[in-house]
């Protein structure tokens, strides 16, 4: 068991220091390394638990979790995810600790400016790659428009249009529209 | 109806004002966990960025927008998941690092709960066209909170060409064209840093 812990290690940490740009950019690495290099699962569990991953909340990389909980159970699921997570995090505070000190420096009011119109565009960019994934139809342009205005225009519970919109695509379901 | 209204009624609603990242009216660690658990289980599908947004800047009123928009760009250069990532940042900024620990475990810790349990039922429900469905509905609406949220942000950009000119730039180079995001990042942010900085002194 040991071992497994050990190789859970070095498959994820070296890959969470290397995630620049998030999950996309190592998922294809975890592939190669738990189907092709540890022999851990076949092609196709991998992508069932890929798919998993992506349909859940919260973010890619918590297939590193279903990896570990496969292998080792409760603790591999510790191991693989802390793997995942400790590097990039501890790089992540290690950088912007110094950001967070200089409040009301000069340089920070002029970075911050200089990054709002880099941050607009890169949420909408995001935008752009959900909608090519999702491959929608009349009814999921109509959900999204409408959950659009209702988000821009309306305080309302997110909860409460996520509900609303699941009860939507029930009755359309059922309907076999 | 709006459980989170009593959160933002303690602090000052101006839109622009220095929020509650410093000084008096500090945020406890109870209210970060909870406030990104709620995002936690909200966040499908690349949508987390804007459910923070909604949660921390708009509800809550924790940070300013550009406060926030300079979070979104740093967690996504950086190394690891843009939603620990971001959550580092904001947990950081409100509450130093054991902040930064608390949100991201909020944010992290309910969610893979989530992924075990439809790991465990996957095998049962994925045949199911139904199950197909509903998460693409899901995801309609992660994708309605990101146009929103980005809308929001770029109705209040300074209305200046460079500006606007940078910022479909990004948009075209990373969403349009699926270049690699870090080197179009490392090459129009200093650029349009070195922008603000002037107009800034000028």
């Amino acid at each position: 068991m040991d071992n497994l812990f050990l190789r859970l290690i070095l498959v994820f940490a070296p890959l969470s220091a290397l995630s620049i740009g998030g999950g996309q950019a190592i998922i294809a690495d975890i592939q190669h390394q738990t189907v092709d290099v540890y022999h851990w699962f076949s092609n196709q569990e991998f992508a069932d638990m890929f798919a998993i991953s992506r349909a859940t909340p919260g973010p890619n990389t918590l297939i590193a979790s279903l990896i570990g909980w496969h292998l080792g159970g409760l603790a591999g699921m510790l191991v693989a995810t802390l793997a995942m997570y400790i590097p990039s995090s501890l790089m992540f505070v290690a950088a912007t600790s110094l950001w967070h000190r200089n409040e009301k420096s000069r340089w920070r009011v002029a970075i911050e400016r200089g990054l709002a119109p880099i941050a607009v565009g890169l949420i909408f960019a995001g935008a752009l790659t959900i909608l090519q994934a999702l491959h929608m139809g009349l009814l999921g342009w109509t959900t999204t428009i409408a959950a659009m205005a209702v988000l821009y225009y309306t305080k309302v519970n997110p909860y409460l249009v996520i509900a609303a919109v699941l009860v939507v695509y029930l009755a359309f379901f059922f309907l076999g529209l | 109806m709006e459980d989170l209204s009593q959160l933002s009624d303690a602090v000052p609603a101006a839109p622009s004002a220095p929020l509650a990242s410093s000084g008096s009216n500090r945020v406890s660690l109870l209210d970060l966990f909870v406030c990104f658990i709620k995002v936690g289980v909200t966040s499908f599908g690349g949508s987390t960025q804007a459910w923070i947004f909604r949660a921390v800047v708009e509800e809550r009123r924790w940070l300013t927008e550009t406060d926030f928009l300079a979070g979104v760009t740093i967690a996504q250069i950086l190394p690891g998941a843009n939603p620990v990532n971001l959550s580092l940042y904001v947990g950081q900024r409100l509450r130093g690092a054991l902040g930064g620990l608390v949100a991201t475990l909020g944010m992290v810790a309910p969610a893979i709960c989530i992924v075990l349990l439809a790991g465990a039922l996957y095998a049962r429900f994925s045949a199911y066209p139904l199950t197909h469905s509903l998460l693409i509905g899901i995801a309609t609406v992660g994708l309605g909170a990101t146009l929103a949220a980005g809308a929001k942000v770029a109705r209040k950009l300074e209305r200046r060409g460079a500006i606007v000119l940078i910022g479909l730039a990004t948009f075209v180079g990373v969403g349009v064209m699926h270049w690699s995001m870090v080197p179009v990042v490392l090459v129009l942010a200093p650029l349009s840093v070195f922008l603000a900085a002037r107009s800034t002194n000028g």
